[in-house]
């Protein structure tokens, strides 16, 4: 039975790449969304 | 409570929710014996395409309605859903990629769904310069109602391109990426993060349609006073 | 139905008559064709590459480009002369202003590619004769898809801010199905494999063009009406 694959670096940089787009987006939303 | 509020509110819960999935991804599913932990970008990068594609299905029956009911909320829907759509575009081109290169040795194959999400994108980018582009706001809609349309009516032909060029052009796969029957502990994973991603589509429309709300809510009152 | 075409021929003659007048917009598509044939030629090692498994992506990356300098120059007229006020307000049914228009850039596009074709065959040595027919038919149906399109978003580009580089960018992904077709099937052509092994992409094609012509024959109105 090979061995499983040590690859977690990238489950890591794409758990930290999508959590942050989203929130970035969610802070570009609140910024414009908030009242003047 | 005002939409916007509202679509904040939405937003924070699916935030929160993703938080949970992240956790339960992370630490409490079974790390996939061939692919090893890269495997579980696979919870975030199916969902995101799934509603990168949904998006625009919405953009372009939005756009249908708008043609013949010319009700301004439905262009409205159709901005907020396009600008939200772009932006899991992108989460899927990154997770795609950094998925890809470990399990697939490259960073970028013709795989279905990563090619699909690329001309996503670019229909995204094109309908969004498009609505850039026009000042008037009914031109604006119904420009962007007609592209919305076509984008909407592509949308099976690039799957179908696709399909064909794989099949006849059967490529390298050592791991199939997306594994057609989950085990019950890594499909409720799946399932939570979908809902997150639904969460996250909703609250973010909402708060997006607010804004187009109030801006249009402002032309109105520089137009009365013109 | 009747009067449709006589409309649409209308159209497409006044465009055709301005076109061949001047021939201006003509030669230089020829000559861009042969340009980029040549540049083509100079850009490949025919030792390391056999030229037929080049030779299917170069003349269709020629033909786009061709169609893309008809679509532009198609407008162009219109900018210039303010030709399209005119039309509208004449009592010309939009569905035939479609037509024409889309008959004027399809003869256009043929002219170039009817050039194109023999120098292609002659600076790249691909054997053609046996495979003409089928290859003039795939050529047709990729290059209706094209134009049918981009007729349609040339109306929708004209009254924007940065309308040429708009065009292109918003025609893209609706190139991606037709191109893909078109090259699988030339490719399979020029290589002597039976049409049977076409006939996905071959289905592609058509179901393409149907969808695309009537789609964008319709919403053309809402490109240019109120």
């Amino acid at each position: 039975m090979p061995d499983v694959p040590q690859n977690a670096g990238y489950m890591v940089a794409a758990y930290i790449v999508t959590a942050v787009i989203l929130l970035i987006y969610a802070i570009s939303l609140h910024r414009r969304t908030a009242k003047p | 409570m005002s939409l916007a509020h509202k679509g904040r509110w939405i937003t924070l819960v699916g935030l929160v929710c993703l938080a949970g999935v992240y956790v339960r991804a992370l630490a409490f599913t079974p790390v996939e014996r061939l692919q090893g932990p890269a495997q579980k970008i696979f919870y975030l990068h199916v969902p995101a395409a799934l509603w990168t594609e949904a998006a625009m299905i919405l953009v372009g029956l939005a756009g249908i309605f708008y043609l013949f009911l010319k009700d301004p909320r439905l262009d409205r829907f159709a901005a907020a859903s396009a600008e939200v759509g772009t932006v899991f575009a992108t989460i899927v081109l990154t997770t795609g990629p950094i998925w890809g290169k470990p399990i697939w040795g490259t960073w970028w194959t013709w795989d279905a769904r990563l090619t699909s999400t690329l001309f996503l994108f670019f229909l995204y980018v094109g309908y969004l310069l498009v609505r850039g582009a026009v000042r008037d706001p009914r031109l604006r809609a119904r420009y962007a109602a007609v592209l919305g349309i076509c984008g909407l009516c592509l949308v099976p032909f690039i799957h179908l391109s696709v399909f064909l060029f794989r099949t006849l052009h059967p490529q390298p796969i050592i791991v199939k990426p997306s594994a057609p029957s989950l085990p019950g502990s890594m499909l409720a994973t799946w399932l939570f993060s979908l809902a997150a991603f639904t969460l996250l589509y909703v609250g973010f429309v909402t708060q997006r349609y607010a804004l187009s709300l109030a801006r249009d809510a402002q032309q109105g009152e520089h137009a009365d006073h013109a | 139905m009747g009067d449709l075409l006589a409309q649409a021929w209308a159209v497409a003659r006044k465009d055709l008559v301005l076109e061949f007048r001047t021939r201006t917009a003509l030669v230089s598509a020829v000559v861009f064709t042969a340009l980029v044939l040549t540049v083509f030629n100079f850009g490949r090692d025919p030792t390391a590459v056999p030229t037929v498994d080049l030779a299917p992506t170069i003349l269709w990356v020629t033909f786009t480009f061709a169609a893309m300098l008809a679509l532009n120059r198609a407008f162009q007229l219109e900018l210039e002369n303010q030709a399209l006020e005119g039309l509208l307000v004449s009592p010309l049914s939009r569905t035939g202003l479609y037509w024409g228009k889309l008959v004027a850039n399809l003869v256009f596009v043929a002219v170039v590619e009817a050039v194109g074709l023999p120098l292609f065959v002659l600076f790249f040595d691909v054997p053609v004769g046996r495979v003409l027919v089928p290859l003039v038919g795939v050529i047709a149906l990729a290059t209706l898809g094209f134009v049918a399109v981009g007729t349609l978003f040339s109306a929708l580009v004209i009254r924007t801010r940065f309308a040429e580089l708009l065009l292109v960018v918003i025609l893209l992904p609706f190139l991606v199905p037709p191109l893909i077709g078109a090259v699988q099937v030339t490719a399979r052509l020029l290589g002597g494999r039976p049409l049977s092994e076409s006939v996905g992409y071959l289905k592609l094609l058509a179901a393409y063009d149907i969808v695309f012509v009537s789609l964008a024959s319709f919403l053309f109105r809402f490109t240019v009406d109120e």
